[in-house]
C-alpha cells in the first residue's frame, strides 16, 4: 500500500545536470506532482520531501542523464512480519487522523493467480500444433447474435473495461476509444458520462456524423448503467453499441463507485450533476432494483430504449460466481463480465481492495459451470476480468471457459503508468488519473492509443502461439484439457488437472455440487 | 381525439413499438389501456402526450426525454426513473422509489408516495400531493422536493444540493440537512407548483429544508 516513506529518492550528484551546474536543469522538480524535490534561490535542486514519494518513477523516466533512482525502502518484510513497514505506517496514519487508509490502484500482495498453471502444448497424444506463421487462427468473438439487431463482432477476444470520465482523464478515455477502434474491440464509458467524442471515436471516426473514418476497422463503445447514473439520459444509454449493468466490481465488490472531490472539476462535476468538489459516491446497490424480478424488468427495459438493436451486459463482482452468473444469465443478458478481486478502481478503500472477493482463478470454473447447467455456455458471452496481464493469462482465461478477457489495468499501463497506486490522489503524473490541465497535457490520446493498440496487438499474438500451439485454430476449441496446475492449492480451487497426477482433485471427479 | 391502444395480452415489445408508430405517425396524444401489466412502458420517449387509463406497471416513463405521461390511475414502483425532460403526472398514489435519478423534468403524485421517493434526484421537481414514506430525498443533489403532506424518517439523507419543502410533519431527518426560513421566492416558487398541478395548500405553511454542507463526506 501506498505509505508515507515507502520509498527511497538517490539522486546521483556526479551526473545531476543541476549538482554541476545550479540553475541549469530542473525537470525533476517540474514533472514531480507531489513536490519531493525543491529549487532554492541559488537553483539548486534538493530532495526536500522524501515521505512524499508514492513511487511513480516520472522524475526517473524524465531525468535527461538518468541520475535518479527510486527503490521502494520496505527491504525488511521478512524479519518484521507482521508488523511491516507498510503495517506500521498504516496504524501511525489512523492514529493520526482518525480515518482508514484509501487508495486507488488495485489488489496487491500474493493471491492465487494463473501464475501457477501451464498451458499444455500439443504433441502425439491430441491433434498436432498449428503453425503460427502460416496458417490462420479463428479470434472473432459475437456478442448478441441471435438476440439483438446489431450485435457486436469483436475482433479479438478483448475489451477494454469500465474506467468512468473522472476517475480517469478525457485524454485517456480518448486513448483508450482510439485503441479500440484500431483493434476492432469494444471500450466502455464507465459510470461516469460520455465524453462528447467516445463514441464517434470508437467508431473510428473523427467527426460526429461519422463520415471520414480515421482508424480501421473500427470498434465498439459499451455504456455503462451503474449505481450511480452519473449523467445518464436517454441519449446517453443509446450512443453506446451495448448497455452494461453494472452489478459490482473486483476491487470494491458490494460498494459503488467512489470519486474523490480533490478530482471533480467543473467539466465533471457538469457530466455528473454534482457541486464542484464534492465526493460522488455512487450507491452500493440500485435504488430501483429491489428484487431479482427488478433486474429483469431492468433489462427489459433496456432493450426497449434501444430498440432491441443492442446487446446488455452485465458486470459482476466477485462474490457467488456460480449463483451471480446463473441469475445474471437468467436476466436474460447477452454478455457477462465477472471480475476477479485483482480487478483496478479509481479509489477504494485500502482494505476493501485487499480483502474482500475472491481471486480471478477461482471465478471462472464455477462460472462456467453456471452457464453450461444452464445451457447457455458460448451464447451468454463470459468475459474474464482482473488482474489479467499479457497473452499467457488470456489463455489460460479463455481456455478455462471464458470467451474473452479484459485488459483495464494493463491497457493503462501501456498509456505509460507506473503503478504507483495513487490513483485516489488526481495527481498522476502521466496524466492518466489526474483531472489537472497541466499532467493531462502529458497524455496524448492518438499517441496513448497507439500505445495500447500495440501492447493489445502483441497480446492477441500471444494468445495466438499459445493457442495454436495447443492444436487449435479457434480460441473457442481451448478447453480445461489444455491446462495444467502446478501446484495443489490451484488445482483445488480451479479443477484443472494437477501436474504429475495427470486428474483433477478427487472432488472435482465426483460431480461437483455447489 | 386521442387515439387509444388497448395493451390487453401484449407484450412491451409490440405495445412499445406500436405506441411509437402512433406518435410519429399520426399525432401526439395517445391513449393507453389495460397496461397494468408492462413494466418500463414509455421508456426513452422524445415526445408524445400518453395517458395511461387505470393503473400503470413499474418504471414507468423510465429515462423519459420529453414526453408528457399521465396515469390515471395508481402508478407502480419507479415511476419517472432517469427522467430528463418532460413529465410524468400520477392522479393517483406512486409505489416505491418514484421520481429517482432525474435529471429534469417534473414529477407530480397528487395521491400519496412510498419510500425512497425521489432519491438521488439530480434535477428535476417532483411534487406529491399528500404522504410520503421513509427515507425520501435521499442523496439528492439538484431540484426541488415538494412534500404537500406528510414524510417519514429519515427525510434527506445526504442531502447535497437543491431544496425538499414539507407541508406537513417529518418523523425524523436525515444528515446533513437543517431546516432554513421561507423566502418570499420561495413562497412563490411553491404558490407557482399548487396553482400549476391543482393542489390545494397554503405555501407560507411549507417548512423549508437545505444542505448542511456539499461535501459531507471526507473533510
Amino acid at each position: 500500500m501506498p505509505v508515507v516513506g515507502a520509498f527511497c529518492v538517490t539522486v546521483h550528484k556526479d551526473v545531476c545536470i543541476n549538482a554541476q551546474m545550479p540553475g541549469k536543469c530542473a525537470t525533476c522538480v517540474e514533472v514531480c506532482p507531489y513536490e519531493v524535490y525543491a529549487i532554492n534561490g541559488n537553483g539548486q535542486m534538493a530532495v526536500q520531501n522524501y515521505n512524499a514519494c508514492v513511487g511513480c518513477r516520472i522524475c526517473a523516466e524524465f531525468c535527461p542523464v538518468n541520475a535518479i533512482r527510486i527503490n521502494p525502502a520496505e527491504s525488511e518484510y521478512l524479519s518484521r512480519y507482521p508488523w511491516t513497514f507498510a503495517q506500521v505506517e498504516e496504524i501511525h496514519h489512523k492514529a493520526l487522523t482518525g480515518g482508514y487508509l484509501l487508495r486507488g490502484f488495485g489488489t496487491m500482495g500474493p493471491m492465487p493467480h494463473f501464475d501457477q498453471i501451464v498451458v499444455v502444448p500439443s504433441q502425439l497424444a491430441a491433434e498436432p500444433p498449428k503453425d503460427k506463421y502460416r496458417e490462420e487462427c479463428e479470434m472473432e468473438v459475437v456478442i448478441g447474435e441471435d438476440t439483438c439487431e446489431k450485435p457486436i463482432r469483436l475482433q479479438y477476444p478483448v475489451i477494454f473495461p469500465a474506467m468512468s470520465f473522472g476517475a480517469v482523464s478525457r485524454e485517456a478515455k480518448l486513448a483508450l476509444a482510439i485503441a479500440a477502434a484500431k483493434l476492432g474491440i469494444a471500450g466502455n464509458t464507465g459510470e461516469g458520462g460520455v465524453v462528447e467524442e467516445e463514441p464517434y471515436y470508437s467508431h473510428g471516426y473523427i467527426d460526429k456524423e461519422e463520415t471520414e473514418k480515421k482508424w480501421e476497422p473500427g470498434g465498439y463503445l459499451v455504456v455503462q448503467w451503474s449505481t450511480g447514473r452519473w449523467g445518464v439520459s436517454a441519449d446517453f444509454v443509446r450512443a453506446g453499441d451495448a448497455v452494461e449493468v453494472k452489478i459490482g466490481q473486483g476491487a470494491k465488490p458490494g460498494m459503488g463507485g467512489h470519486l474523490l472531490g480533490a478530482k471533480v472539476t467543473e467539466e465533471i462535476a457538469a457530466v455528473r450533476g454534482i457541486p464542484v468538489g464534492s465526493d460522488a459516491l455512487s450507491p452500493c446497490r440500485y435504488y430501483d432494483v429491489l428484487s431479482f424480478e427488478d433486474l429483469k424488468k431492468q433489462v427489459a427495459f433496456l432493450r426497449d430504449v434501444t430498440n432491441y438493436e443492442k446487446p446488455i451486459w452485465i458486470k459482476l463482482g466477485p462474490s457467488r460466481p456460480y449463483d451471480d452468473v446463473r441469475l445474471a444469465a437468467e436476466a436474460g443478458v447477452d454478455a457477462i463480465s465477472l471480475d476477479g478481486i485483482c480487478g483496478g478502481t479509481g479509489a477504494s478503500p485500502d482494505l476493501v481492495t485487499q480483502g474482500a472477493g475472491i481471486p480471478t482463478i477461482a471465478c471462472i470454473p464455477p462460472a462456467v459451470r453456471a452457464l453450461k447447467d444452464l445451457g447457455l455456455h458460448r451464447k451468454v458471452k463470459l468475459f474474464a476480468l482482473g488482474g489479467i496481464r499479457n497473452g499467457l493469462d488470456a489463455v489460460k482465461a479463455l481456455a478455462m471457459g471464458a470467451d474473452g478477457v479484459g485488459f483495464g489495468t494493463a491497457a493503462e499501463i501501456a498509456m505509460g503508468c507506473r503503478a504507483c497506486m495513487a490513483c485516489h490522489k488526481g495527481n498522476c503524473p502521466y496524466g492518466i488519473t489526474s483531472q489537472k490541465p497541466e499532467l493531462r497535457a502529458r497524455l496524448d490520446p492518438e499517441e496513448a492509443g497507439q500505445r495500447v493498440a500495440n501492447f493489445i496487438k502483441a497480446t492477441v499474438e500471444e494468445i495466438k502461439i499459445l493457442t495454436m500451439l495447443s492444436g487449435h485454430s479457434d480460441i473457442k476449441d481451448l478447453s480445461e484439457e489444455d491446462l495444467r496446475a502446478v501446484d495443489l492449492n490451484t488445482a483445488a480451487i480451479t479443477g484443472l488437472k494437477l501436474i504429475g497426477y495427470e486428474r483433477r482433485m478427487p472432488w472435482w471427479e465426483n460431480g461437483h455440487d455447489n | 381525439m386521442s387515439r387509444v391502444l388497448d395493451a390487453k395480452g401484449k407484450n412491451l415489445r409490440a405495445v412499445s413499438t406500436q405506441l411509437k408508430e402512433m406518435i410519429t405517425a399520426d399525432g401526439k396524444e395517445v391513449t393507453v389501456k389495460n397496461a397494468a401489466h408492462l413494466h418500463g412502458l414509455c421508456g426513452g420517449l422524445k415526445s408524445g402526450e400518453i395517458t395511461i387509463k387505470g393503473n400503470s406497471g413499474d418504471y414507468l416513463g423510465v429515462l423519459n426525454d420529453g414526453a408528457l405521461i399521465r396515469v390515471t390511475g395508481n402508478a407502480g414502483k419507479y415511476v419517472a426513473d432517469n427522467m430528463t425532460r418532460g413529465a410524468v403526472l400520477v392522479d393517483g398514489d406512486a409505489d416505491y422509489g418514484a421520481g429517482q435519478y432525474c435529471y429534469g423534468g417534473t414529477v407530480v403524485v397528487k395521491g400519496s408516495a412510498g419510500d425512497f421517493t425521489a432519491t438521488m434526484n439530480k434535477g428535476a421537481t417532483v411534487i406529491i400531493g399528500q404522504d410520503v414514506g421513509n427515507e425520501v430525498g435521499t442523496y439528492m443533489l439538484a431540484g426541488d422536493l415538494v412534500i404537500v403532506g406528510n414524510a417519514g424518517h429519515n427525510l434527506g439523507n445526504y442531502l447535497i444540493r437543491g431544496n425538499i419543502y414539507v407541508g406537513g410533519q417529518w418523523a425524523s431527518l436525515g444528515h446533513n440537512i437543517k431546516e432554513e426560513t421561507l423566502t418570499e421566492a420561495d413562497v412563490d416558487k411553491l404558490q407557482g407548483y399548487l396553482a400549476k398541478y391543482a393542489i390545494e395548500a397554503d405555501p407560507r405553511a411549507f417548512h423549508k429544508l437545505a444542505p448542511l454542507s456539499a461535501k459531507p463526506f471526507y473533510k
